[in-house]
């Protein structure tokens, strides 16, 4: 008697839909997405556990806190369901183990989505799509929704389905050198396009003018800083936020009250002039 | 330009749809119709003015492009910005005759939008923690064993986090703000020392999301060596985005075969043999 239990495309299909449309719809800063977890893992635990007290006990394997990318996090609910199945025939994993792979496994895959899907794709899809619309029309809105919900959807199905398949196998790759290298991979590619993404996107300019006494500008500023290094004001800002949050453990929005201390004392001096008027 | 209750109350949906903790999802609520540029779409529908409405969307989208929002804490709020900050927007920019796609009228629109996309991050606060209520609901369950409740505490009752403060907030907001944003735009002159601030600030507000980002990809000075590559290639050589991500890959092929050997040497060092485990890695 063939005892094994499978999951079938089915329950790993509505497991798949209840995380990407749930996984934050219950956030809380305490527990994150432990509940959207939590929720996506209850088709499996039904399948593979017909008696209702076994589905409890198995649910405390989720209960941990839990947050990661929820993009690229659909991978690792792909292996837990792998590993839920497993469990279930006797194969020598328990909830201890599952919760670790977890624990591990959100950290790495909140940093590479965070800068391949937030710091990279989706800039890269805007800029394409501003362009599209900068001349009021829809087209670029529209462009945007089609393709990132497309990307959204099937790519998430896509590693929520490799993760199963590939199980536990999937941490060493995902944790392991291999996993450390493409993540250094990744990250270099992240690091460039956001740079990128700066310069295109964003201009710091100073108005500082110094006139001699015929009234003729001796120093223009803005024109000696872009003759050294295109762009210098602009670096020079983001590196400084960087510092003050990642050096100074500053907050978002206390880095922002800085900024508007920077901009209120250089507005009076004349250093910065965003030149408008009705 | 005026809105009214109907027009308010579809906004109010949309908030709830979108914003962090996102009754649609986190790919299409948060990700699509929470960006500015697809909120500056929905906004020109529902106010009918398309034009403008992409218009503020296209400004709002630039400050807000690599918005992130690592670990939960966030800079700026979603349905602040694209439901609450462009449909004022679009009133004071209609309301004042400015040409849509000029601008200052985008200057504007950046101004109001990022003021109450900052402003709105106390919405996010309170949704989330409102949340916890039915999160108590959900710990209960499980311990009681009532598993079929946990699809309730997840998809059911955030509603009303979002109904009390996304709907409600959102509406009137709307509704009643469109005035006000006229009131105030005329209380603070744009060449004034307050407004002056406002949009320097605005100017510099996408430095900060960049910087976040910074945090999860700098963790020693070298670091920043691609960064500062990447800020080149478009600041001084001109290059957009996609071609910028190409020649990315080649430095991140580089960057792999380099780990991967030096790797592979340590292993060989220590225990000779065992390389032969690499196919297929490159399709992330």
């Amino acid at each position: 008697m063939d005892s094994t239990k499978k999951l079938d495309k089915k329950t790993l299909s509505k497991s798949f839909n209840l995380w990407f449309w749930g996984a934050l719809t219950c956030f809380s800063q305490e527990h994150m997405q432990t509940f959207g977890y939590m929720a996506s893992m209850l088709p499996i635990l039904k399948k593979l556990y017909p008696k209702h007290e076994d589905q409890v006990n198995a649910i405390h394997a989720y209960t941990a806190f839990f947050n990661t990318n929820p993009m690229l996090g659909s991978v690792i609910v792909g292996i837990t369901a792998s590993m839920e199945e497993a469990r279930a025939n006797g194969k020598g994993i328990d909830g201890e183990t599952i919760n670790d792979m977890r624990a591990g496994l959100m950290g790495p895959i909140a940093g590479i989505g965070d800068s391949l899907i937030d710091g990279t794709l989706i800039p890269i899809l805007l800029g394409i799509a501003l362009g599209m619309s900068s001349g009021g029309s829809p087209v670029g809105a529209i462009f945007y929704i089609v393709v990132w919900v497309l990307l959204a959807y099937f790519g998430q199905r896509f590693l929520y389905f490799r993760g199963y398949k590939l199980g536990d196998k999937a941490v060493e790759f995902l944790v392991g050198e291999q996993g450390a290298a493409v993540r250094r991979a990744i990250g270099t590619v992240g690091a460039m396009v956001v740079g990128g993404v700066l310069a295109s996107w964003v201009n710091v300019t100073t108005s500082l003018k110094l006139y001699n006494s015929n009234g003729k500008v001796f120093l223009n500023l803005q024109n000696q800083l872009d003759s050294i290094f295109p762009g210098l004001l602009t670096v020079l800002i983001t590196i400084f936020c960087w510092w003050l949050m990642s050096k100074k453990h500053v907050s978002a929005i206390w880095t922002m009250l800085i900024l508007v201390a920077i901009s209120f004392v250089g507005v009076l001096v004349g250093f910065f002039n965003p030149g408008l008027s009705y | 330009m005026t809105i009214n209750w109907f027009q308010a109350a579809i906004l109010g949906l949309f908030a709830c749809l979108c914003s962090n903790s996102c009754m649609a999802g986190q790919a299409v609520g948060n990700y699509t119709i929470g960006r500015p540029l697809v909120g500056g779409l929905v906004c020109g529908l529902v106010l009918g003015d398309l034009k403008l409405g992409i218009a503020c969307g296209v400004a709002m989208q630039l400050v807000y492009i690599a918005l992130v929002t690592p670990g939960g804490t966030v800079s700026a709020d979603v349905r602040a910005i694209s439901y609450i900050g462009i449909p004022l927007a679009m009133v004071a920019i209609s309301s004042r005759g400015m040409n849509p796609l000029g601008t200052s009228a985008a200057n504007l629109a950046k101004s109001v939008g990022t003021l109450v996309g900052t402003v709105g991050t106390v919405l996010y606060y309170a949704v989330a923690t409102m949340n916890l209520v039915w999160q108590s609901f959900g710990w209960k369950d499980v311990e009681k064993g009532r598993l079929q409740n946990l699809y309730g505490v997840n998809f059911g009752w955030p509603w009303v986090s979002h109904l009390i403060f996304s709907f409600v907030p959102t509406m009137l907001l709307t509704h009643f703000g469109a005035s006000a944003v006229t009131a105030l735009r005329n209380a603070l002159p744009m060449d004034g020392i307050p407004m002056k601030t406002l949009f320097t600030v605005g100017g510099m507000l996408p430095c900060v999301g960049i910087a976040i980002l910074l945090r999860q990809i700098v963790n020693k000075p070298m670091d920043f060596v691609p960064f500062l590559v990447g800020f080149t290639f478009c600041a001084s050589l001109k290059l957009n985005l996609v071609s910028v991500t190409i020649v990315s890959l080649l430095f991140a092929a580089i960057m792999y075969e380099v780990q991967m050997a030096e790797s592979k040497k340590v292993v060989v060092s220590a225990s000779a043999g065992d390389d032969d485990d690499d196919e297929e890695e490159e399709d992330i």
